[in-house]
């Protein structure tokens, strides 16, 4: 061969040759570091032709989300896999941020079923569930004999636990205006029958329903049940009130178990147990769905080796280390019959996937943030008198049916 | 071929490569913008495509509340600092004139705060007001919460242009001075005019063209402030510090609504160019070659 | 105390307080954390260089040195290079429309740079130039070429035709007294304006803001702005990294402060 072909064969080769860098972005924070970085060592070890990067990220989900857009709408290449909140699949996806995954073979069975939904669009899947995050009921155990499964019923037991001396306040939940106000509000809503987007996906909030379960709450602070306290808290405050031993139930997600079972702080320790939030007439059992779910950027330059990433991230060999080293719940149905995740779990594994079971997702619609905004804003007012529930949720409805319009989503998706 | 001929033929040359980049990232992407302004563009929302919709979006800025209150923040802001501005800089030129000696201590010490990145001005003065161990707090009085109110929040950030922005107009103004007939004080000393009637009747009557042209450029630049407030306040708490050119960033790179923020970028240049050319015809008879040379300064800020 | 002393006490109280921001920046950064969040005292205790160690170790901070540099150097470089031919023409030459020229490119400094933000933003996109050094350096144009052309323009301008005018008698063409006679005396001139764009790029925040990604190309003032500690901003890093990022400005004020001064007021004094 001519003299000049091998240089430019091999300047195209220099130009082109970098050893394959996969970028993986998340939540490093903790045992979460801890945990994700064995894991891709693990997965960097058997596979010697990749090079594994972690990108760290703010520790914050908010600024985690600014990142994430600001990367993405840059169009950059890296991160190749990235850890999604539930509620920013279908944003990310309606943008087409990241890759569809329905070509590649996922085990749909072996998921719990409202995850994989709630990380669709446009039917076809956009992420793979990772750790599952749910709202349970925490109650005394020294309190009662069994979890109540009405709000009634709760209520009646909130208020003997209160007449009775034993505890200051009946039921604690999160009712600062921000994005966890809309996931109690999900509870009690699915609850009494309601919905916030019927299945044609247009705005169904604002039902009777939607108003008998804004004002069960509404009452339930008015007469003392929840203290009226919980309309600044968020998820520490309310846990410190249950863990001190001021209230017979908490509303809060898995990670305050661990924290309320350590005796050295908590006063509740052995003394609570949970269960699936209750029901109130015409409506179910439900849990607001949280969690992580993993996703490949669109323009990854190396979608196959993401892939293989997040498949052995989501293996369930890995999801059960996950729950020993940082107890979070996981997204597979076949890891709870695995003897190993009561040791690992701060609840009993068959608590935590029946609570699973009722998850309830938020709407999967690319303008989550803005719904959950005016959500926010309405149920608040709604808490603290400001409005009357029915005329808070209608307002509420109305802005949302607006967005949803003005989005060209009428029905929820394009 | 004549000499004006070839002149121009050099010219052109001389100049192609400095124009051409001139159009592709100035004069391009001004019109681009423009452009963008009259489409509705969101750029999470691909689905819609971007259809045009011609002023819909100055409709819409025009009745955006947010908007509204960024624009009102602005003028207040403009003002407060460009007075302030002024009688520092004065001040301070005034003080430099009547130095002898350290000259060269006192330029570096008004040159340093004009030349560093705006960002470190407003981290510094942040760090001034915050709580609970902003230096302020060692200051007498009532300990105050600065940063979370929404109205003293506008303190570190006046105080911060001024202090960054003042050496600027002080040096103008002490060009100006410097120029100014020593004779003429002389003589009004020996009629026994005061200090005070001085500086009222000779020295600011005098000054007025330079006087003038700071005010133009401080104005033109404390409208598009961005920087200080962005780092210091970040628009907060809430909106309440939240100025134009802050909101249409937000809008564009957060929000990424790229039409809207287009056209209220396009506002914010047309409601500056405004400002200018009212400026520039109130200043009409002060020295048009003033204005030439004290654009280097003003850029460099 | 006599009139004239009294007024320069009133003159140092001034500049004593301008510099006092400064001064207490310095005084800070080297100041213990635990110092930092508690009610201040005007006088500094032991000096400490922790948070310089930790700007450079854990932050490394080196890292948007070198981007500045980088970034503003080229756009210097660029500016000059392109710049000063240019300003040669609009001061010397004289061609149709050179009024209206010279307007335009006044015209664009006016631009706020908020205004071009989105188109360049989309433009860079497309062109894979997000996050990258030419990705700053060709928007930074934008301010830079105006500012070199008009310094230079007004220095052309300044120098005496005399010499260039008896080389053109003598027969030599506009291109070679261009070169040979008019741009080694503009040599300082050219140093004057390399310094005021380089300050003006190396101070730049909104364009690197909008079109940098990450710490790999981040330059100096995003990086401090965008420094997170886990619960509270890290004073004692973000001023000591503010300290390191005053260093170049100081020493070019501190080089160059007549130049600086002399050069924005002669101007001014014509007026």
């Amino acid at each position: 061969m001519p003299r000049w072909l091998f240089l430019i064969a091999a300047l195209a080769a220099a130009c082109g040759a970098r050893p394959d860098v996969l970028t993986f972005s998340g939540s490093v924070l903790g045992a979460e570091g801890a945990i994700v970085r064995r894991q891709i060592d693990r997965f960097a070890d058997a596979r010697p032709d990749l090079t594994i990067e972690i990108r760290p990220t703010p520790d914050s989900a908010d600024q985690r989300h600014l990142l994430y857009v600001q990367w993405l709408n840059a169009w950059a290449p890296d991160p190749d896999v990235l850890q999604l909140d539930v509620i920013w699949t279908a944003e990310f996806a309606a943008a087409g941020w990241i890759r569809s995954l329905e070509e590649h073979a996922v085990d749909r069975g072996d998921f719990f079923e409202v995850p994989l939904a709630a990380n669709g669009w446009n039917g076809q899947l956009y992420a793979i569930p990772w750790f599952v995050d749910v709202g349970m009921l925490y109650w005394r155990t020294d309190l009662m004999t069994e979890a109540p499964a009405t709000y009634d019923a709760l209520a009646a037991v909130a208020r003997r636990a209160r007449e009775q001396g034993q505890v200051a306040n009946g039921f604690v939940w999160q009712g600062a205006p921000y994005e966890g106000l809309v996931t109690v509000f999900l509870e009690h809503l699915a609850g009494f029958g309601g919905r916030v987007l019927d299945e044609d996906g247009r705005v169904a909030v604002d039902s009777p329903a939607g108003v008998r379960a804004l004002t069960y709450m509404r009452d339930a602070i008015d007469e003392g049940i929840v203290p009226r306290a919980v309309l600044t808290w968020q998820e520490e405050p309310s846990r410190f009130a249950f863990q001190n031993g001021h209230a017979a139930f908490l509303r809060n997600w898995p990670y305050a178990a661990a924290l309320m079972n350590d005796p050295a702080d908590s006063a509740v320790a052995g003394r609570f147990a949970v269960a699936p939030m209750p029901r109130g007439e015409g409506g179910r059992p439900a849990a607001a769905l949280g969690g992580a779910q993993l996703a490949i950027n669109a323009r990854s330059r190396q979608p196959d080796a993401a892939w293989q990433l997040i498949e052995y991230l989501t293996a369930p060999e890995q999801m059960l280390e996950r729950a020993e080293v940082a107890g979070q719940f996981p997204a597979r149905r076949s890891v709870y019959d695995d003897a190993r995740l009561a040791a690992a779990l701060a609840v009993a594994p068959a608590d935590a996937r029946r609570i699973i079971e009722h998850a309830v997702a938020r709407p999967a619609t690319p303008v989550y943030t803005q719904i959950s905004g005016i959500l926010q804003v309405h149920l608040h007012r709604a808490l603290t008198h400001q409005e009357p529930p029915a005329e808070a949720l209608a307002r509420a409805a109305a802005a949302m049916r607006a967005i949803l319009a003005q989005s060209g989503l009428r029905r929820g998706a394009p | 071929m004549t000499r004006s001929t070839r002149d121009a033929r050099l010219a052109w040359l001389l100049m192609a490569p400095a124009l051409a980049l001139l159009v592709l990232v100035a004069a391009g992407p001004v019109a681009a913008a423009f452009r963008e302004s009259l489409h509705a563009s969101d750029l999470r929302m691909p689905w819609l495509g971007r259809p045009f919709v011609g002023g819909a979006n100055y409709v819409a800025a025009a009745a955006d509340e947010r908007f509204r209150a960024a624009l009102a923040h602005t003028v207040a802001f403009t003002a407060a600092s460009v007075a302030l501005e002024l009688i520092f800089g004065l001040a301070l030129a005034l003080a430099l004139h009547g130095l002898t000696r350290g000259r060269a201590l006192a330029r570096v010490v008004v040159l340093l705060p004009w030349a560093l990145p705006t960002v470190v001005a407003a981290l510094v003065w942040r760090f001034m007001f915050e709580s609970p161990g902003g230096v302020v707090h060692a200051l007498p009085g009532p300990d105050l919460d600065w940063l979370s109110h929404p109205l003293r929040a506008w303190v570190p950030i006046v105080l911060g242009d001024v202090w960054k922005t003042t050496p600027f107009v002080a040096l103008l103004l002490l060009a100006g001075l410097q120029g100014i007939d020593p004779a003429l004080y002389e003589a009004a000393r020996l009629d026994g005019a005061s200090a005070w009637r001085r500086l009222v009747h000779i020295t600011l009557p005098l000054l007025r063209p330079a006087l003038l042209v700071a005010l133009v450029f401080r104005a033109l630049d404390a409208f598009r402030v961005f920087d200080l407030v962005f780092v210091l306040t970040g628009g907060g708490p809430g909106t309440s510090t939240e100025v134009v050119s802050t909101y249409a960033f937000r809008t564009l790179m957060q929000d990424l609504r790229f039409g809207y923020g287009s056209a209220l970028s396009v506002l914010i240049f047309a409601i500056s160019f405004v400002v200018a050319l009212v400026c520039v015809r109130a200043l009409g008879s002060a020295a048009p070659d003033a204005r030439q040379r004290s654009r280097r300064l003003r850029r460099v800020a | 105390m006599t009139a004239s002393s009294r007024r320069t006490m009133v003159t140092i109280g001034l500049l004593a307080l301008w510099a006092f921001p400064l001064y207490w920046m310095v005084v800070s950064s080297l100041s213990p954390e635990s110092r930092l969040f508690d009610a201040p005292s005007l006088l500094p205790g032991a000096p400490v260089l922790d948070h310089y160690a930790a700007l450079f170790r854990e932050r490394r901070f080196w890292i948007p040195v070198r981007n500045s540099l980088i970034v503003a150097g080229a756009t210097t470089a660029l500016a000059i290079a392109v710049g000063t031919p240019c300003a040669y023409a609009l001061a010397r030459l004289r061609f149709a429309g050179r009024p209206w020229l010279m307007l335009a490119i006044l015209g664009v400094s006016i631009f706020p740079q908020i205004a071009i933000l989105s188109p360049l933003f989309l433009a860079l996109r497309g062109a894979g130039l997000i996050d990258t050094y030419p990705g700053l350096v060709l928007p930074y144009v934008t301010f830079a070429m105006p500012l070199a052309i008009w310094l230079m323009t007004g220095f052309f301008r300044e120098l005496p035709r005399e010499i260039e005018d008896a080389a053109r008698l003598d027969g030599a063409g506009p291109l070679r007294v261009a070169i040979e006679i008019t741009v080694p005396l503009a040599a300082p001139a050219v140093a004057t304006t390399a310094i005021l764009t380089f300050l003006y790029a190396w101070n730049e925040f909104l364009f690197a803001l909008s079109f940098t990604l990450g710490p790999d190309r981040q330059t100096v003032p995003v990086a401090i702005a965008l420094f997170r500690g886990q619960y509270q901003v890290p004073w004692g890093e973000v001023l000591a990294a503010a300290v390191v990022a005053s260093i170049p400005v100081t020493l070019v004020v501190l080089g160059f402060q007549r130049r600086i001064v002399s050069g924005l007021t002669s101007g001014a004094v014509k007026g």
